[in-house]
């Protein structure tokens, strides 16, 4: 496991730096043999928002499960807040909220009845459980289907009265399995941004799982990816892109010099390198004009000034640049040299999930 | 809201409540979270009490006429009324264990086992959840059988009794269904072998004949069978109100009872993972 500590313009971490959840040689052997997770190790500080990040079959649910206490590790051991897990399983039951990757409202119940059943079960005093579900159920943008059964409910508002449901014991962490995983684009983003207001106004620690680089790279503080049962690299998005490799500046040129001056050859600063330069135009070639693709040291943006000095010293007319930038697809291919496959598992899971609701109803 | 907790520290030096009252105010919330579900569907309720009105009405008028089945001093509708009661209730409870897998094929069970509920109160849960539904069969059955004046006794007393019967009943076929789940894994698999449990159960045990009609061997499998012991303690109290077989009867079916709810608790995490 890689830790990269390439630290320029990197969104910063919560200062916060007490461990929420610390994992240590985690490895769960399934009956069958299965290495599922393998020596994994980790550790969530509070206040942050931790993702993992992985093909499906990873072993993500796996890791999930066994900080919850679901399924007992083969090897390793886990901590919530220095407190040993698996000697105390149902106190630090008490302080964990769990959101599983599948449907985990009942929809023959209303919102109101799902989170109150969850309440008592998490032992909230008969005072406080009204106030409460009807805080988390406003704080999730549902109060006013409170007394809608569920199975009437689209994906992504069960999403988010699972999410609910996981706040009535306001835990000191929350776990998402697949936060976003069968929903629309519209509702994905829905649940994208109560997951950032729920970190970022109440300081909740949230631990995540994911296939999507869109939304680990959106939501987390902090990423470690998983391949095959085990982390193959972690550190913040910007650090993981950073450490794939330089990024790229697309220099698109106009006609002429400025003034019919003889523009001669461009010369880059140290650092910089030509991928690709274009000579004229030629075959295949739109009307734009001619296009020059340079290789940067550090961060695109900030070579931008140079290359443009570069250009019109050698009185080469710029037109437009832009600069692209590895994403953290990129970054999984340069670690386990093959890229996500995600269409299939998003479809299959977006079908269970119409299904139940069709089962429900 | 979540955040400032001070979190797991806390909650172990936190006086905690005893495990006990943890335990039964857990069994009583997943029971009641069911007695909810049956709140906003309870048409469902009297759908599952045509069967058993069926098989007194089709089966016990079709049998009555012939001689000797039953003891001649009840009519044969009186002697079925507690076996067709009884088995109401088996086959309500008997698919508990079917819901159990569909729980968990969703992420309901796995969100159950993640609360600090301790893990049997879940399976009593479910077990007192059957038996929600397992008495408003009976009432239905018992209701019926008086309306078409099969002549069982009409004591309220025994019949309170009868409902600590279909109590114990359902709690001991649903979670012996909890246990079958945990073999069986998925729902199809589930929903097969309770279908190929249920028959045996039924037919072989003294629900709508006495065993002494039967050959040897199966009259042991039906001595073997707890419902057997429920139909005898239902019959004695709605029948014959011969109550030296009574206190047997509910041991042993206490016994079975209490031996498969301690199994299914066992098991249960077998089904979620
Ligand atoms: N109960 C189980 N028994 C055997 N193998 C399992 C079990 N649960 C998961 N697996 C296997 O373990 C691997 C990791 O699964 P999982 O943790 O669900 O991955 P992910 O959540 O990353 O998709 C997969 O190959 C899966 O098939
Ligand atoms: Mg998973």
């Amino acid at each position: 496991m890689a830790e990269l500590t390439t630290g320029q313009g990197v969104a910063p971490s919560p200062p916060a730096l007490k461990s929420a959840v610390r994992v240590e040689g985690l490895t769960k052997v399934y009956p069958n043999g299965l290495r599922a997770v393998d020596s994994v190790s980790f550790d969530v500080k509070e206040g942050e928002v931790f993702g993992l990040l992985g093909p499906n079959g990873a072993g993500k649910t796996t890791v999930i499960k066994s900080i919850l206490t679901l399924t007992s590790p083969t090897s390793g051991r886990i901590f919530i807040r220095s407190v040993d897990a698996l000697a105390n399983q149902a106190a630090v039951r008490q302080v964990m909220g769990y959101v599983p990757q599948e449907v985990s409202v009942d929809g023959d119940l209303t919102a109101y009845e799902n989170l109150l059943i969850f309440s008592k079960l998490y032992y909230v005093d008969r005072a406080e459980r009204g106030t409460r579900i009807r805080e988390a159920l406003r704080y999730m943008g549902l109060d006013e289907r409170s007394d809608d059964l569920v199975k009437t409910f689209s994906g992504g508002m069960m999403r988010r009265l699972e999410i609910a449901q996981a706040l009535v014991n306001r835990p000191s962490v929350l776990f998402l399995d697949e936060p976003s995983i069968g929903l629309d684009p519209a509702a994905r983003l829905e649940v994208w941004r109560h997951v950032r207001k729920l970190n970022e106004e109440l300081r909740t620690t949230i631990f995540l799982t994911t296939h999507d680089m869109l939304e680990a790279d959106r939501l987390c503080h902090r990423i470690a990816i998983m391949n095959a049962g085990k982390i193959v690299v972690s550190g913040s998005p910007d650090e993981l892109k950073a450490g794939v490799g330089r990024e790229l500046v697309s220099v698109r040129m106009g006609g002429g010099g400025p003034g019919g001056l003889e523009s001669g050859p461009v010369v880059l600063p140290p650092g910089f390198e030509f991928m690709k330069q274009d000579d004229g135009p030629g075959p295949g070639r739109g009307a734009g004009g001619r296009e020059d693709v340079i290789l940067v040291g550090g961060r695109a943006e900030e070579g931008v000034p140079q290359i443009v000095r570069a250009y019109e010293a050698a009185r080469v007319d710029v037109s437009s640049i832009s600069v692209s930038r590895p994403t953290l697809d990129d970054v999984f291919l340069k670690y386990t040299a093959t890229r996500i496959g995600e269409a299939e598992e998003f479809r299959q899971a977006k079908s269970a999930r119409r299904s139940f609701r069709k089962h429900a109803r | 809201m979540p955040g400032e907790s001070n979190a797991v520290a806390g909650v172990l030096h936190e006086r905690q409540r005893p495990v006990l009252l943890r335990f039964v105010t857990s069994s009583l919330v997943v029971a009641e979270m069911e007695a909810r579900k049956i709140k906003h569907a309870s048409s469902e309720l009297w759908i599952r009490a045509i069967q058993p009105a069926l098989w007194l009405l089709v089966f016990g008028s079709a049998l009555a006429g012939v001689r000797d089945i039953a003891p001649s001093q009840f009519s044969y509708m009186a002697f079925i009324t507690p076996g067709i009661l009884s088995q109401s209730v088996l086959f309500i409870a008997i698919f508990y264990g079917v819901t159990l897998v569909w729980e968990r094929d969703l992420g309901l069970l796995n969100k159950l086992l993640a609360t600090p509920a301790p893990r049997p109160s879940i399976v009593v849960g479910k077990a007192l959840a059957a038996s929600i539904r397992g008495v408003f069969q009976g009432l239905l059955v018992l209701a019926l059988s008086i309306a078409i004046g099969t002549g069982i006794s009409v004591n309220l007393l025994y019949i309170l009794g009868v409902f600590g019967v279909v109590i114990l009943l359902a709690m001991c076929f649903s979670s012996l269904s909890m246990v079958i789940a945990s073999l069986a894994r998925t729902r199809d698999r589930m929903m097969g072998l309770s279908q190929v449990i249920i028959f045996p159960l039924f037919f072989a045990s003294n629900a709508i004949y006495p065993t002494q009609i039967m050959p040897e061997w199966l009259q042991l499998v039906a001595k073997a069978n707890p419902l057997s012991y429920g139909v005898q303690a239902v019959r004695s109290l709605l029948l014959t109100q011969n109550f030296t077989m009574l206190p047997t009867d509910l041991a042993v079916l206490a016994g079975y009872t209490l031996g498969l709810l301690s199994l299914a608790s066992l098991v249960l995490r077998r089904i979620a993972s």
